[in-house]
C-alpha cells in the first residue's frame, strides 16, 4: 500500500518553546492512525506541520507524496480537517458553517445533513448557544462530510456522550472500509484502542513509539493470579517471559507477556483451583512510556529482583 | 474562491456595519439640523468659543474661521470628529480579524481547504472596503437627511464627495491594521499598536497645530491629510491627499498579502 503521509526527521521550533523533534513516521492508505499523546507534548504541533500552516524547521513531511509546505494547496483538496475546539463561528448556525467549509471544499451544499442527523445535531441553533458536546459534533460532521481520502481529526470526539462516541466510532469504522485513510490525534485511550490500526505515542515533541495497536498490547505483561490447590513445587514457572510478582503458599501472583502457549500448558499440570487474567489496556501502556519513575518491582521464581519500567 | 471568503466575512460583519450605519447617520443628521441655529447665532457661538483655550479648540479640530461656513461646520462637528472614530472602529474591528480567526482556530479550517491564502485575506479586505464605504456613506446620508429640514442648505455635490474621501482614510487606517494583524496574528496586540499610533498622530496633528515651529509633526500623521474644509467650504476636492491615503490604504494591504501567503501561522 502506498503512503498517505510520510514524515521524516520533521521538526518544528517555536525559539524558547518545544515543538516537535525528528518526527518519523508514515501512515498507509487505508489505515487509522492513532496519535497519542498528553496535552502539550506535540500532537496539534504535528498536525498543523503536516496541514501546511507551520513551517517545518527541519524535516520534511509529504501527503499524497506532495510536500507540505510548498504544494497545501494541492493536498487540500484532497483531505478533511476538524481541530480540537470547533466552535469557531458563534454568530453562524451550525448549518451556516457547515455549509460554508463545504462550499470551500467544493461539496455539494447541505452534504452534511446525513452525517448530521446521526449524531442529532440541531443545524439551526447558532454555534454559541450550543453546549460543549453539541458544538465538538459540528467538528465531527465537518470531519465525515464529503468523501476526502484523509481525514486529519485533532481530538474530535472530546466532550462527546458515549452515545454519540460510539456513533463516531463507527463513522471512523465506516471509512476505513470504504478504503480511506484517518489520522486521529486524541488522548481518549481506549477510543484509540478501538479505532486504530496502528499507533504512535508522542512525548515532550518526540515520537515514542509506532506499532500496531494489538502489537502494543501483546508485548506487555499481562497480570496473572493464581490459587492453587496445593502449593507449586519450587521453580514450577522457570519459563520464558514469566515473572512471579508475589507468591504465599497457595496464591501466586505472577506476570506474563508473549506467547501465553507454555505457561498455559505448565498450568494443566498443576491443581488451580482459581485463576484471574488481568489484560493491560492501552491506558496502562501509555502511562509506561510517560511514568518513566514509577519502577515495578517484579521477582523471578528463584527470588531475584528485577525492575521492569511499568 | 474569494467570494465564499468575501460573503462570509460580509455576513459575520453585519452586525457592527449596522450598528455604525444607524449610530452614525443619527449622529450626522442630528448634528446637521443644528446648522441653522449655528449661522443666525455664528457671532455669539463664536464668543462663546473665545472663552475656551485655543488649545482646547484646536484638540477638537475646531480651529479658525466661522462656523457659518458650512465647511468648518460639517467638518468639525461631523467629519473630522465622528468619522475617524467610526472609521477606526471599523477599521480595527475588521482589519484585525485575521488574527482573530487564527487566535480561534477557524483559520486552520478554513486554510486546510482548497481555498489559498490570498482568497481568504482578500475576501476580507473587500469586506473592509465595503463596511467602510457604507459607514461613510450613512455618515453622508444623515448629513443629507439633516439638510432636508434645514435652510439654508449645504452644497450637497461637495458634501457626497466626502464620503469619497472619507473612505480613503478610513481604508488607509485599515490596509496598516490588516498588515499588522497578519504579521502579529494576535488581535488584541495588532487592535492595541493600530489604536494607539492612531492616538499618536491624533496629538501630532494637534500639537503641530499649536506649536508652528514643530509643524513637521503633523506630516505624520493621518489626520493631518483628512481635511475636508476645503473640499465643503470651497469645492476644492484634497486630490493629493486622497491619493496618499489610498497609497497607503492599497500598500499595507499589498504587504498584508505578500506576508500571509506564506506566513508560518504559528502566533
Amino acid at each position: 500500500m502506498p503512503s498517505i503521509i510520510e514524515a521524516s526527521r520533521l521538526t518544528k521550533s517555536y525559539g524558547s518553546r518545544r515543538g516537535i523533534s525528528d518526527v518519523t513516521f508514515t501512515v498507509e492508505e487505508g489505515e487509522v492512525f492513532g496519535f497519542l499523546g498528553p496535552n502539550g507534548a506535540g500532537k496539534t504541533t504535528t498536525i498543523r506541520t503536516l496541514l501546511g500552516l507551520l513551517r517545518p524547521t527541519a524535516g520534511r513531511a509529504a501527503i499524497f507524496g506532495l510536500d507540505v509546505w510548498a504544494d497545501a494547496p494541492r493536498i487540500h483538496e484532497r483531505l478533511s480537517y476538524v481541530g480540537s475546539d470547533p466552535a469557531y463561528l458563534g454568530e453562524l448556525t451550525a448549518g451556516e458553517q457547515l455549509d460554508y467549509v463545504g462550499r470551500l471544499r467544493r461539496l455539494p451544499k447541505g452534504s452534511w445533513r446525513a452525517v448530521a442527523e446521526r449524531l442529532e445535531l440541531d443545524p439551526s441553533v447558532q454555534i454559541r448557544k450550543l453546549s460543549r458536546g453539541n458544538r465538538q459534533k459540528v467538528g465531527v460532521v465537518q470531519a465525515f462530510m464529503g468523501d476526502a481520502p484523509l481525514i486529519v481529526l485533532d481530538e474530535p470526539s472530546s466532550g462527546l456522550d458515549p452515545l454519540m462516541q460510539r456513533e463516531f466510532l463507527a463513522l471512523v469504522s465506516e471509512v476505513r472500509t470504504a478504503g480511506r485513510t484517518v489520522f486521529l490525534s486524541s488522548h481518549n485511550l481506549p477510543e484509540v484502542e478501538r479505532s486504530c490500526d496502528r499507533v504512535g505515542i508522542i512525548r515532550e515533541g518526540q515520537l515514542i513509539e509506532i506499532s500496531p495497536v494489538q502489537a502494543l498490547l501483546a508485548g506487555h505483561w499481562r497480570s496473572v493470579n493464581l490459587v492453587f490447590g496445593a502449593p507449586p513445587p519450587t521453580g514450577a514457572f522457570d519459563l520464558p517471559n514469566v515473572q512471579v510478582v508475589s507468591a504465599t503458599a497457595r496464591d501466586v501472583h505472577l506476570m506474563v507477556r508473549g506467547d501465553l502457549n507454555p505457561f498455559l500448558r505448565r498450568l494443566a499440570e498443576l491443581d488451580v483451583h482459581d485463576l484471574s487474567i488481568t489484560t493491560p489496556d492501552i491506558e496502562d501502556i501509555f502511562l509506561r512510556f510517560y511514568d518513566r519513575d514509577a519502577p515495578m518491582q517484579v521477582d523471578d521464581a528463584a527470588g531475584d529482583a528485577e525492575e521492569v519500567a511499568r | 474562491m474569494t467570494g465564499p471568503a468575501f460573503g462570509l466575512d460580509l455576513r459575520r460583519s453585519r452586525t457592527l456595519i449596522v450598528g455604525l450605519v444607524v449610530v452614525t447617520a443619527l449622529y450626522a443628521g442630528f448634528i446637521s439640523v443644528f446648522y441653522t441655529n449655528v449661522v443666525e447665532n455664528a457671532e455669539q457661538f463664536e464668543s462663546l468659543l473665545d472663552a475656551y483655550p485655543r488649545e482646547l479648540l484646536v484638540a477638537f479640530g475646531l480651529g479658525e474661521g466661522s462656523f457659518a461656513d458650512p465647511g468648518i461646520f460639517l467638518s468639525g462637528y461631523v467629519f473630522s470628529f465622528l468619522w475617524p472614530l467610526v472609521a477606526s472602529i471599523t477599521a480595527i474591528a475588521l482589519g484585525t480579524r485575521v488574527a482573530s480567526d487564527a487566535n480561534r482556530g477557524f483559520l486552520d479550517v478554513v486554510l486546510s481547504t482548497p481555498l489559498r491564502r490570498v482568497n481568504h485575506l482578500l475576501g476580507s479586505i473587500g469586506t473592509q472596503v465595503v463596511a467602510i464605504a457604507i459607514v461613510a456613506l450613512a455618515m453622508v446620508t444623515g448629513v443629507f437627511v439633516g439638510d432636508l429640514l434645514i435652510e439654508p442648505n449645504f452644497p450637497e455635490d461637495r458634501v457626497a464627495l466626502s464620503a469619497l474621501h472619507s473612505l480613503a482614510f478610513g481604508a488607509a487606517i485599515a490596509g496598516p491594521t490588516t498588515l499588522l494583524a497578519v504579521v502579529l496574528l494576535d488581535r488584541g496586540r495588532a487592535a492595541g499598536i493600530a489604536a494607539g499610533v492612531l492616538v499618536v498622530m491624533y496629538l501630532f496633528n494637534v500639537v503641530a497645530a499649536l506649536a508652528p515651529d514643530v509643524d513637521w509633526l503633523s506630516s505624520l500623521s493621518a489626520f493631518r491629510y483628512f481635511n475636508l474644509q476645503g473640499l465643503i467650504g470651497r469645492g476644492e476636492y484634497p486630490i493629493s491627499d486622497s491619493l496618499l491615503l489610498g497609497v497607503i490604504a492599497v500598500a499595507g494591504w499589498t504587504m498584508a498579502i505578500i506576508a500571509f501567503r506564506r506566513r508560518d501561522l504559528s502566533a
